[in-house]
């Protein structure tokens, strides 16, 4: 495409082989008068000069304005594989943008809840191994020698999934949480969007490490109902006293049952029979608090 | 010049709230209209619990609040004022690895702004209005305090809100910005019910038509800034040396020494009393000084 | 392609912003979103679809600059990038109104009628021919060829269904054959070339 205009000699063609400036001032406007529009745009693919010309004359107020939308546009980070994959199944994009503030997702958190179960996880397969000799009896129960090496890993994994949601809901990990309490999205939506998903960004590498841990088949499945009842209750008991105290209570709670039973060489005992049923009535009395109370997430708390 | 308080857009009756045994509101009422009203106070007088019971964020302990009519004690009204609110609380926290215009998107998400686009044309337009445009990519861990409370201003803007509540919004602002944040207001569209807080009297002369000050948790004046110095006529001199028998003394900067009281001595040097001299002398009588 | 003196700035500039350099892109807007707009414009009157377009392709721009392999038209670049970019939002619009679709009226997006029309020396002789076609064939020739859309695209700009965008090329080709044999008698350089046309 050569920078001189094409066309028959006729009233296009100026001098210089350029479009005259009242043509190129028409199709700008949008008066596209119908006579040789096609040559004109292919000449000004090629001619810089001429499209300067045409940009002269555009709205400039209405390119200012696109100009600063687009660069807030690329200022706005767009997301990584996890949030394209989540929108292609149907999740609103404003709602991933809301996960981007919960540091429970972010990457360096993640990896710390990995090196610590790697940790635990590790002291027990070590000792169950005989990799390393420490002074454990061998309690359990019968069929399962060697369960109370498994003491550590039931104290800790649970309790790093309670700490993913509290920081989720915890405001103190939440810069603007007064913001996002004076704002009208439902502060219960919030809540429940941060917490879900730290659920469930913890509750795998648990589960995976679970199965990776020297202990029975059915721990991993047993693990699921304590942790999810340990969660749940943090959330209720935030609706009654300060948030704080709700994520202190609740690790308390399981910590010391955990201790006790560790104590006692009988660990396992934490995620069997008895202790599962006490666990689904845990969950579900902390849902329905949850529920009824939800008003208390609108609210906030303050000081 | 009074409110009147039955058409009045915000109002709040006998407000009270208590932390422990200090109270730090104590019976306050006020009615607020279209335009910008200075709630003037020292630190400590009530001024961020009042601004945070009025942006539904706190819950007093006695009193009831209306906000173009609706009652924050109630869930779903308590959402409608949230819809028409822009909030700037005196310590703003920020997610510090977000970005200027990431963390706006944030907050116009949270004022359920769902269309990408739409927020993307919000952010360009509150940006602009604080003149961040260029900040716009920058890390907010990388920006100075001034830019800092800047990007607050802007997040409260987004959305454009019918009552704009801003705590201490020209702290950290150099005079130059301080002239620009007072163009800003007077260019905000929907002239919206505006409420700033602040303990300097100057910001009070120069942005705000009408002032309130707060003391000791009781509003103790309502009315113009010209009222509040007028409130002081005739009780400001000044000399060359201290007057043991002013209420306030101070050395100003031409060495002249400023006094305020009851009763200036006979052949004293008065002087046209301001905005400042006014709340002192409400201060003093308060016993809050 | 004689390059002009802008065009290696052009290239500068996007080598820039594929580094992620914001003031080059900043410049490559002011460079080139004023054309972009007008030619956008042109084939579709909704300037809210123009605007998210513009700026949808400054985005991709943005993120897609290191596909640039350069010694290519920068502005050409550009115009691919944006005239798909402008389909989409059409796309988005169609489907934000949910409007049905395929009324065969006048459609939304309409390219503004010409009476002559001149595509360049070596097309000198199609002018008249051209001229002789209704607007619709018109557009969907400009479309097809001049744009260089799929039909599935042309039929999104122009508002009409597939099928129609494919009949009217059709039958724009045949006039224009049946038009050109009345001028010149015979085969001819110019039928070739809606011979090539035929293909896309």
């Amino acid at each position: 495409m050569t920078s001189s205009f094409p066309g028959p000699a006729g009233p296009l063609a100026g001098a210089d082989g350029h479009p005259a400036d009242e043509l190129l001032a028409g199709y700008a406007a949008g008066r596209a008068d119908g006579v040789g529009i096609w040559s004109l745009e292919a000449h000004l693919t090629g001619c810089a000069r001429c499209r300067t010309t045409v940009s002269g004359h555009a709205d400039s107020a209405r390119l200012a304005r696109n100009q600063s939308v687009l660069l807030v546009r690329i200022a706005v980070p767009e997301g990584g594989r996890m949030r394209h994959l989540l929108c292609r199944c149907g999740v609103p994009d404003h709602l991933l943008r809301l996960l981007a503030a919960t540091p429970s997702l972010r990457k360096s958190w993640l990896l710390s809840v990995a090196g610590v179960l790697a940790v635990v996880a590790g002291e027990a397969a070590a000792v169950r191994y005989g990799w390393v000799s420490v002074g454990w009896p061998a309690g359990g129960l019968p069929g399962h020698p060697g369960a109370a090496v498994l003491a550590p890993f039931l104290l800790v994994a649970p309790l790093l999934v309670l700490a993913g949601v509290a920081v989720a809901f915890l405001p103190m990990f939440d810069p603007a949480s007064r913001l996002a309490v004076a704002a009208p999205f439902s502060g219960f939506s919030l809540l429940l969007i941060r917490a879900v998903s730290a659920l469930a960004t913890a509750l795998a590498p648990v589960v995976a490490a679970a199965f990776l841990v020297p202990g029975p088949g059915w721990l991993p499945v047993a693990l699921l109902l304590p942790t999810l009842a340990l969660c749940a209750f943090a959330l209720a008991a935030a609706t009654l006293m300060e948030p704080r105290a709700a994520a202190v209570t609740a690790g308390a709670l399981w910590a010391l049952p955990g201790l006790l039973l560790a104590a006692a060489h009988v660990p396992l005992l934490i995620v069997q029979g008895n202790a599962q049923l006490a666990c689904a009535a845990v969950l579900c009395a902390s849902a329905l608090v949850v529920l009824i109370r939800r008003d208390r997430f609108d609210v906030g708390w303050t000081r | 010049m009074t409110v009147n308080v039955s058409t009045a857009a915000v109002r709040a009756d006998g407000l009270s709230r208590r932390y422990g045994a200090t109270a730090a509101l104590d019976g306050v009422d006020l009615a607020l209209e279209r335009g910008i009203t200075g709630l003037l106070g020292p630190n400590g007088a009530g001024k961020t619990t009042l601004l945070s019971i009025l942006a539904t964020v706190n819950e007093p302990d006695a009193g009831r609040v209306s906000v173009f009519g609706f009652d924050p004690r109630d869930a779903a009204e308590r959402v409608e004022i949230r819809r028409r609110l822009g909030y700037l609380p005196q310590e703003l926290g920020y997610h510090r690895h977000f970005t200027v215009a990431g963390f706006l998107d944030y907050v116009a998400i949270l004022k359920e702004i769902t269309d990408r686009r739409r927020r993307a044309e919000e952010v360009a337009r509150v940006l602009a209005a604080v003149s961040l445009e260029p900040r716009a990519r920058t890390r907010i861990r990388a920006l100075s305090g001034g830019m800092r409370q800047r990007l607050g201003i802007a997040q409260a803007l987004l959305g454009t809100p019918d009552l704009l509540i801003l705590d201490e919004p020209t702290a950290g602002l150099d005079p130059e910005q301080r002239l620009r944040f007072r163009e800003l207001l007077s260019e905000l569209p929907a002239d919206p019910v505006i409420v700033l807080s602040t303990h300097q009297a100057d910001d009070i002369a120069a942005i705000c038509p009408k002032v309130i000050v707060l003391l000791g948790g009781r509003v103790r004046f309502a009315g113009t800034p010209a009222e509040l110095a007028a409130t002081a006529a005739g009780q400001v001199w000044t000399a060359a040396e201290r007057d043991p028998g002013a209420h306030l003394s101070w050395r100003g900067g031409d060495g002249r020494w400023r006094h305020i009281g009851d009763s200036p001595p006979a052949g004293a040097e008065l002087v046209a009393s301001t905005v400042e001299d006014g709340y002192l002398l409400l201060s003093d009588a308060a016993g809050a000084r | 392609m004689r390059q002009c003196a802008g065009e290696d700035d052009d290239a500068a500039l996007l080598r820039a912003v594929a580094r992620g350099e914001e003031e080059a892109l900043a410049a490559l807007y002011d460079r080139h979103a004023g054309w972009l707009t007008v030619r956008m414009t042109r084939r579709c009157a909704l300037p809210d679809v123009v605007d998210q377009a513009v700026q949808d392709t400054f985005l991709a721009l943005w993120r897609g600059a290191d596909r640039y392999r350069g010694g290519g038209n920068v502005a050409a670049f550009i115009w691919g990038i944006g005239i798909r970019r402008l389909i989409d939002a059409i796309r988005r619009e169609n489907g934000a109104r949910r409007r049905l679709p395929w009324r065969a009226q006048e459609p939304e997006v309409a390219v503004s009628a010409e009476d002559q029309v001149l595509v360049g020396i070596e097309h000198g002789r199609l002018g008249p021919a051209l001229a002789g076609l209704s607007p619709e064939l018109r557009g969907a020739i400009e479309a097809t060829v001049l744009d260089g859309l799929t039909c599935a695209e042309a039929a999104v700009l122009l508002g009409v269904a597939e099928g129609t965008v494919k009949s009217r090329c059709h039958r724009a080709r045949l006039a224009l054959r049946a038009a050109l044999a009345e001028q010149h008698g015979g085969s001819d350089s110019a039928a070739n070339h809606i011979q090539a046309w035929g293909t896309s």
